[in-house]
């Protein structure tokens, strides 16, 4: 009997849109390609209801109206806890399905952030990709800044403060600290959403506004010099396995913000691809010990936020110094980077089924751990 | 339950004009189709019907039989003949299957037939009367590659006109022929066989004046039976050529068992009568190679894939030469030449090479598109094959032997399921194959998929395809 995967997408989310694409063309479709799972797909709508239909694997529900009306006719599901994860959809006759792996690719809040996987966790079923803590971590930047720092990678230098903590004195104090270009940015959203660059310090205020309208915790970094930005997906728990080290083309406006990742075909002129992956140089052409280096490096920083199963480091090189500084890293790839899984000769059906063994196997390890405890503790009440 | 309703649908009625449409109207392959299926809402799941005059006659007539079969019910249940109202109701879609055979067989006997034979009598008075040197091309397999490959070279310094696609049986060739200009140097027919005799037809109405014969096999074993009567009705070319040339792959065992050893005009990978064929390789980019007879050089380079091919292209460079074409324009032609569609056809795909071999129908081109794929550069060698259809009482036997060239040569193998896989899964296991299998239920959405399967450094061999009348 083939294992059922369910695979989670939508979300109360700004990236519900990408999420969609995401799992449907590299999870789902790859997933039922390789013959060997029963894929449940379990969309969660903008409202945060949860459903689960056959119908919901095409992409052409998405589209236009049609998805509205589908949802108005269609029962909402239930999770059960019992001894794994079961879905429960309701009706004349209650159907239950046992799921056998969460395959979550959820971008942003309440998916990529951990939210979901600690629920899912709860339901103790193995998890494709990040688990809980590595996901929090990476989902703030600064939380992921922190943790490269304590083992020793670098970082751009940065000040981060709360929307509470927000002033003119914090204004005064980066003026002070940090010197020009800046970027500020959301510390939790990914997708580049709410991030701007500063080239002058009267921009500072109106840029940092726009940030705290998205997250309330914002992050203010220098810029480096003679920038060159790449980025390695990398896969595996204990022994991380690197792709290919991809460095993204952009020269309109300095850098890839939320339009030219996924509307303006990648940023690209000629429009030769979809999505980010349509403007960037695959392999980065770098001298060979710094592209050793900066692949080190990612790895480096997959491991000290204890990522499991897939995650994208980005890194900054100053193209002078050929300092590599982390910049930030993606627990949950749109589209998996499948695009470059594929230079590196693994297709995307590879990939998925890749990341299944990787969730078992973590998953077995982690059951080795006992996690409960008999004690004479309520006895005393 | 779900393939019975499948026949009261209304699109009921178009899938059996689609499949009649898809049986070339051949009453016989019609009716077997008929007792193979038994979900009518798939038949039109990859195509759908095309909306010819023919087609929307065959629709009238059978919404027509379907009326007066309500009518029938509707009269006798007024009758209080309820059992049989009934009875003709539900069996209506069983009915009308097979009533419709008969205004069929009737239009072809009364109109269709007279038509073809008048049509085959005058294209035969066309072919006898034209000028033009008459090449013919028989054999199993490999004609139209023959046929494309003769044309393009001959086309350098002649006018030459061929049979298009596979229109290569009596009324085909004479729809050709009636479309000739008249002003031809050369004619090349391509000529189909699936019975006893139509060979002997088809050279009686072509009268070629030189023959090429591609290599015999077990292609339609089926309608032949025995492999006896598939040779014989191959070589009644050679009784209509007599002295006249006839060009004879002897790489293909059952051509070579049945000719002279010493016959100078058999072809193989090493060459022909005294050319010699010298420096072969064949890569993404096709094949290249020389042939040499004395001191005269032949420089040969073709999109064509494998070195399978170098015997029919020294057969048809020394025809050319023969014909009177220099070394220069036998060269030219066949750097023009390029895959036929679906025959050994590369593509590239993120990074992938994928050879479309899906038209290919037989053991012997599986043999060489494994050939193919051992030969070429890959990370990782895809095997993708439903099997072969129309294998007769070999299939087992053909199958078993497309499992073990397979388990050589692919690190993955993925099967279209039908009928044939576990004979193939079966050989694979007592080859105590390593790779991956990957059973695959819908094809139409793995092919539209195939980009999901590959990666950077893959090479995916894609052969035999099965068209809808065989799912």
């Amino acid at each position: 009997m083939k294992k059922k995967v369910a695979v989670f997408f939508g979300g109360k989310s700004t990236e519900h849109d990408i999420s969609i694409v995401t799992a449907i063309s590299s999870v789902i479709s790859p997933l039922e390609l390789s013959q060997e799972y029963e894929v449940v797909p379990v969309y969660i709508s903008k409202e945060g209801s949860w459903y689960s239909d056959e119908k919901l694997k095409d992409i052409s529900l998405y589209r236009g109206p049609e998805l509205k009306n589908f949802l108005e006719k269609s029962k909402k599901i239930n999770i059960l806890f019992d001894d794994g994860l079961t879905l429960i959809k309701s009706g004349i006759r209650k159907e239950k399905i046992h799921i056998d792996i969460a395959f979550p690719a959820m971008h942003g809040t309440y998916g990529e952030d951990g939210s979901l996987m600690g629920l899912l966790r709860m339901a103790n079923v193995p998890i494709v990709g990040c688990d809980m803590p590595a996901s929090v971590i990476a989902m703030d930047k600064v939380l992921a800044k922190q943790a490269v720092m304590a083992k020793g990678i670098a970082t751009p230098k940065y000040i981060s403060f709360s929307k509470t903590d927000f002033s003119e004195s914090t204004l005064n104090n980066i003026k002070k600290e940090l010197s020009l270009p800046l970027f500020v940015k959301p510390s939790h959203l990914g997708s580049s959403i709410g991030i701007s660059k500063v080239t002058k310090f009267d921009d500072l205020k109106n840029s940092i506004e726009v940030a705290l309208h998205y997250d309330d915790k914002v992050l203010v970094e220098e810029g480096v010099e003679d920038l060159i930005e790449v980025t390695l997906p990398i896969m595996g728990n204990q022994k991380p396995v690197p792709s290919l080290l991809e460095r993204p083309l952009v020269k309109d406006n300095d850098f890839f913000d939320f339009e030219k990742k996924y509307i303006n075909e990648g940023g690209s002129k000629n429009g030769a691809k979809k999505g980010a992956q349509g403007y960037s140089e695959l392999p980065a052409k770098l001298e060979k010990n710094l592209y050793d280096k900066a692949v080190d490096t990612a790895i480096k920083s997959y491991k000290a936020i204890e990522c499991q199963g897939i995650a994208r480091v980005d890194l900054l090189i100053d193209g002078n110094t050929k300092e590599i500084y982390f910049n930030e890293l993606n627990p949950l790839p749109g589209d998996l980077y499948s695009h470059n899984w594929r230079a590196n000769g693994v297709s995307k059906v590879q990939l998925v089924e890749r990341l299944i063994n990787y969730a078992e196997e973590s998953f077995l390890q982690k059951n080795a751990i006992e996690n409960t405890f008999s004690t004479n503790y309520l006895k005393q009440f | 339950m779900k393939h019975i309703i499948s026949r009261y649908r209304p699109l009921y009625i178009s899938s059996l004009v689609y499949m009649l449409q898809n049986s070339e109207y051949v009453i016989g392959d019609y009716l077997a189709w008929l007792s193979r299926t038994s979900d009518f809402s798939q038949i039109m799941y990859r195509k759908k019907l095309i909306e010819t005059r023919k087609a929307r006659l065959l629709k009238f007539l059978l919404w027509l039989i379907t009326l007066m079969l309500l009518l029938i019910a509707v009269v006798l249940a007024f009758n209080s003949l309820w059992l049989i109202s009934i009875f003709i109701l539900v069996l209506a879609p069983w009915i009308i299957s097979y009533i419709i055979i008969i205004p069929l067989y009737v239009g072809y006997i009364f109109i269709q037939k007279p038509k073809e034979s008048q049509m085959i009598i005058s294209a035969k008075k066309i072919i006898a009367g034209h000028k033009g040197i008459k090449i013919a091309i028989v054999g199993s397999y490999g004609k139209t590659t023959a046929k494309e490959a003769l044309r393009t070279v001959l086309s350098e310094g002649k006018k030459v006109a061929a049979t298009p696609g596979n229109q290569n049986t009596l009324i085909g060739i004479s729809r050709f022929a009636h479309k000739l200009k008249g002003d031809e140097d050369i004619i090349i027919f391509e000529l189909g066989e699936s019975h006893v005799g139509d060979i002997k037809k088809l050279s009686e109405l072509t009268q070629p004046d030189l023959g090429i014969m591609t290599g015999i096999n077990e292609a339609h074993l089926k309608t032949f039976k025995t492999l006896e009567r598939t040779v014989a009705t191959i070589f009644e070319i050679q009784t209509y050529l007599g002295e006249k040339p006839l060009y004879k792959n002897i790489d293909s065992i059952l051509v070579r068992d049945n000719i002279d050893k010493n016959d100078q005009l058999g072809f193989s990978l090493k060459g022909i009568g005294g050319w010699k064929v010298q420096n072969a390789k064949t890569s993404f980019d096709g094949t290249e190679f020389t042939l040499q007879k004395n001191k005269d050089i032949l420089s040969v380079k073709t999109g064509l894939l494998g070195l399978h091919n170098i015997g029919i292209m020294s057969a048809v460079a020394v025809i050319a030469k023969e014909i009177g074409l220099n070394n220069q324009q036998i060269h030219a032609g066949f750097t023009k030449i390029n895959p036929v569609e679906h025959r050994l056809q590369p593509r590239q795909h993120h990074g992938a090479w994928i050879i479309d071999d899906t038209y290919n129908g037989n053991i012997e081109g599986v043999e060489v598109g494994l050939e193919l794929l051992k030969t070429l550069p890959a990370k990782k060698r895809v095997y993708v094959t439903p099997g072969l259809v129309e294998q007769g009482e070999k299939s087992q036997q053909i199958h078993e032997k497309i499992g073990y060239l397979a388990a050589n040569v692919a690190d993955e193998i993925i099967l279209m399921k039908n009928s044939t896989t576990n004979i193939i899964v079966g050989a694979l296991e007592k080859s105590s194959y390593k790779g991956k299998i990957t059973l695959v239920d819908d094809p139409l959405r793995f092919y539209k998929n195939i980009d999901q399967v590959i990666a950077k450094g893959d090479v995916v061999l894609m052969q035999n395809d099965w068209t809808d009348n065989y799912h």
